[in-house]
């Protein structure tokens, strides 16, 4: 048995800015779509990796971040280490990504300062956790996930920092053999083991969900760690076969991981199907149908499959897991500060709400449509098309902003 | 017995479960409930789930819904995770609300 002290559960000021910024970058990175043509559309384009860099880091890690301050202590059963720390996580992360999406579109040399503001910021992030860690007494998977995703991101903002210093031309580094093994540690280690995770634990409790089997998450974590400690021997050794297992894995991975969410889903009580529902389902929807122009790139390839691929993960499945989560979480943290010493002595608001509930309806479908429109965009080739996405997408992510500062200023 | 079950069951409903919207004992959540003639009181409960970041603070809230009885003397409440908790526990209006009927 355990409980979540009041101890446990952080203030809220110091996770508040997590979202605040989180929802702002994600503004910035749609913003930024109106910028790209299909001329643009190759990995190693400083647009593409500005922009990759201007989502990951400023929205779904910054985001990642402040919802592991709460929830870190509800998935290990133990308090914080030193969740002060998490006051200058997020500084940091926002001058980090800045610099950086900075450099990549005018300026290299200000890469390793960047990656380096970035790299101090996430090692502080992972020595809490790592700390946190040695305080649990007995780990369980969604716990070893925990320590596996983390570890995985260790290395990965090494790397990085490692490339950032050979874009600006300090040391001399295979750059490209560099990438595959930074973008797979990242996503493949951090994001999505992470989600994996955290997934298992959020979604049967917001959907009570029972009976589920949890073998297809130990299967799906294992595969996607293989996958990426294979990518990173690939990265040094000249061997396709190696790369191509560890694709294979990871898409295998994947779809188990989907199967597992299925599970849940299919094992739900609550059938009711509101803004978290519908954000969660096309999130997974997004992922099998990037995993369908994964494989299908392989098979063909045809560069705008693996490129829309790319953009239906992370702005399809990370974004919207991401902003469905958003729904949940900042609501349940303004309550349990707000109001919930006022349990018994007035009537309080139910989490439910705490929404706005046009508005978080006006985000949901300006950002589905703006997505499905610049994955055609990409498919197709098409410069009109990505500006009919962007301007979608613009108005969905104003309208999550707006969400945002409503749900944070509840009274 | 100074409070019946029914009594302490029915003094316990008016803790709500923010997320959900509906109370513990309709939820199915509250296993036990007595009281002996000193005053002393003791909830069995359980949580929808063991990852609840409430579970602190509604514990805490079953507690003050007995100590709030007339003449209650001490309230402990112990969570318990046997019987995992499903809804088919839960009160028919429950189900039929979240769609599980």
């Amino acid at each position: 048995m355990f409980s979540i002290s009041q101890d446990f559960a952080p203030p809220f000021k110091l996770i508040s800015p997590f979202f605040i910024l989180g929802s702002l970058f994600y503004l910035l990175a749609s913003v930024y779509i109106f910028f790209f043509t299909s001329d643009n559309f190759f990995i190693q384009d400083t647009k593409v990796l500005a922009f990759v860099h201007l989502f990951l880091l400023g929205f779904v890690m910054m985001v990642i971040f402040g919802a592991m301050a709460q929830l870190v202590p509800v998935v290990l059963e133990v308090g914080h280490a030193a969740v002060e720390l998490f006051y200058v996580i997020w500084p940091l992360l926002s001058i980090g990504t800045i610099l950086m999406v900075v450099g990549f579109l005018a300026s290299p040399s200000l890469l390793p300062y960047g990656g380096t503001v970035v790299l101090i910021s996430m090692m502080i992030f992972v020595m809490e956790i790592f700390s946190t860690m040695r305080n649990v007494k007995k780990m369980n998977l969604v716990m070893n996930s925990v320590l596996i995703s983390n570890t995985f991101l260790f290395f990965g903002v090494i790397v990085g920092l490692t490339m950032a210093l050979g874009y600006a031309g300090i040391i001399e580094v295979d750059i490209m053999a560099l990438l595959r093994s930074h973008v797979y540690l990242v996503i493949g280690g951090y994001i999505i083991i992470t989600l994996m995770g955290l997934s298992v634990v959020l979604l049967p409790m917001f959907g009570l969900s029972h009976g589920f089997s949890m073998k297809p998450l130990t299967i799906s974590i294992t595969l996607m760690s293989i996958s990426v400690v294979m990518v990173v021997i690939s990265s040094f050794v000249e061997y396709l076969l190696i790369e191509y297992i560890a694709y294979s894995l990871a898409v295998l991975s994947l779809f188990l991981y989907f199967y597992l969410v299925y599970t849940i889903f299919k094992t739900r009580a609550r059938k009711e199907i509101d803004i978290y529902a519908v954000s969660l389902m096309y999130a997974y929807i997004s992922m099998l149908v990037a995993l369908v122009f994964g494989v299908s790139y392989l098979i063909s390839g045809f560069e705008p499959l693996i490129i829309a691929s790319a953009w239906l993960m992370f702005f399809g499945f990370f974004g919207f897991a991401v902003t469905g989560h958003m729904y949940k979480i900042i609501p349940f943290l303004v309550w349990f500060e707000r109001f919930s010493p006022l349990v018994g002595k007035e009537k309080v608001p139910m989490l439910a709400d705490m929404l706005p509930k046009r508005s978080s309806q006006a985000q949901l479908v300006f950002c589905v449509a703006g997505v499905t429109v610049i994955t055609f965009a990409i498919l197709l080739q098409d410069d009109t098309l990505i500006k009919a996405g962007a301007s979608f997408l613009v108005v969905g992510a104003l309208a999550l902003v707006r969400n945002v500062f409503y749900m944070i200023n509840y009274k | 017995m100074m409070y019946s079950k029914e009594e302490l069951f029915l003094a316990i409903s008016t803790v709500i479960d923010p997320e959900v919207g509906f109370n513990l004992v309709e939820m199915g959540l509250i296993y036990d409930a007595e009281c002996n003639d000193e005053g002393n009181a003791h909830v069995t409960m359980t949580l929808s789930t063991k990852a609840c970041p409430m579970h602190q603070m509604i514990q805490q809230w079953v507690k003050e819904s007995v100590e709030k009885m007339a003449n209650i003397n001490e309230v402990v409440v112990d969570v318990v995770w046997e019987p995992v908790w499903n809804i088919t526990m839960a009160d028919d209006n429950v189900k039929k609300a979240l769609g599980g009927a």
